[in-house]
């Protein structure tokens, strides 16, 4: 044999350290990977989830923050119907008690024949037709008759063409109104509606805006009064 | 010969040797990466509930405030209301009277363009 004994000896403890040096270089290098493994896919975890919770609760700030605008525009709001509520329950008062100082007026007969002479007049000039019917309350009737009369020659005299006037004895305005007259044309399908209410009414709502400045002051916020 | 069949059984038996320190290398490996699995859980766990916990107090902050800010609006509208009132009582009558001087102030005129016919 080329070899000895000794010699196949030696050459086997050399192969043994081999293979012995090897496997621990391998081991080696598993764990070298292995560590490092672990830092990347430790570090990829923590960063995919972190950005994720960040993104969640960047979310629910903002909800929060939304929410509080949301409430607080509602308590803006509610305060606002409230002030708006109390001025018209003001106006409304302010009318009732005008109603009621208006049929104060209506049972002073001067100043009440004045009127209906006014309202008379208005009816026809508004109509402009030759036959007219006037619808009163029923304790009117005598007084109207005679602002008709007073009125007839005032009429012809301005528009220059006759008139004739009935007053409707069927038919008359509820006791109840504070007063005034309803004319109309002869087959009763244009009315004008000149009662003491329903010229409170008109006017009221003509003098809106004065009145509201009469009474609360002007607006603030309005930049344009042209 | 007697000889090699032992050379090659130390031969044979420093293989296993190896073979099993490499296995548990692997072993390891795999125990590291799920390690690394579960320190990642906790520490996202902990940054969550620290985040958690910084929004609670946000909330209850928000929350506060908006009490706060409901008294204001309350007393602010309070004021508003006392001035319109204090407002409408004095000038009440006098708006009254010129509505009512208005309604009985009858102008009866006729239209502008009105021709007599003929």
């Amino acid at each position: 044999m080329a070899l000895s004994d000794a010699d196949v000896q030696k050459q086997i403890k050399h192969m043994m350290a081999f293979i012995e040096q090897e496997a621990s270089e391998k081991a080696e290098e598993i764990d070298a990977k292995a560590e490092e493994e672990f830092n990347i896919e430790k570090g990829r975890l923590v960063q995919t989830q972190r950005v994720k919770i960040m993104e969640y609760f960047e979310k629910k700030d903002k909800q929060i923050e939304q929410h509080k605008k949301i409430q607080m525009s509602n308590l803006m709001n509610q305060a606002r119907l409230k002030v708006l509520k109390a001025r018209d329950d003001m106006i409304t008062d302010l009318l009732n008690e005008a109603r009621i100082q208006l049929a104060d007026i209506a049972k002073d007969p001067a100043r009440y024949s004045t009127l209906l002479e006014g309202l008379l007049l208005q009816g026809f000039y508004q109509l402009l037709e030759p036959k007219v019917t006037i619808r009163c309350r029923q304790q009117d009737v005598e007084m109207v008759q005679a602002a008709v009369n007073k009125n007839i020659p005032i009429y012809k005299d301005a528009v220059k063409s006759n008139i004739v006037v009935k007053i409707d004895q069927e038919r008359f305005l509820p006791s109840d109104i504070c007063g005034g007259v309803e004319v109309y044309n002869d087959n009763g399908k244009i009315k004008v509606s000149n009662t003491l209410e329903s010229r409170l009414e008109l006017m009221a709502q003509q003098m809106m805006p004065e009145i509201r400045v009469a009474l609360f002051g002007a607006n603030p916020n309005r930049k344009f009064t042209d | 010969m007697a000889s090699q069949s032992q050379g090659i059984q130390q031969l044979l038996q420093a293989e296993k040797r190896a073979a099993e320190k490499v296995a548990e290398a692997r072993k390891r490996e795999n125990r590291r990466l799920r390690q690394a699995k579960e320190e990642a859980q906790a520490e996202i766990e902990q940054y969550r509930l620290q985040r958690e916990k910084e929004f609670k107090t946000k909330e209850a902050a928000a929350l506060g405030s908006h009490g706060n800010s409901a008294v204001e609006v309350d007393r602010d509208t309070a004021e508003r209301l006392g001035r319109l009132q204090d407002s409408y009582r004095g000038n009440r009558s006098a708006v009254l009277g010129e509505l009512l001087s208005r309604v009985c102030d009858i102008r009866p005129e006729f239209h502008a363009n009105y021709r007599v016919a003929g």
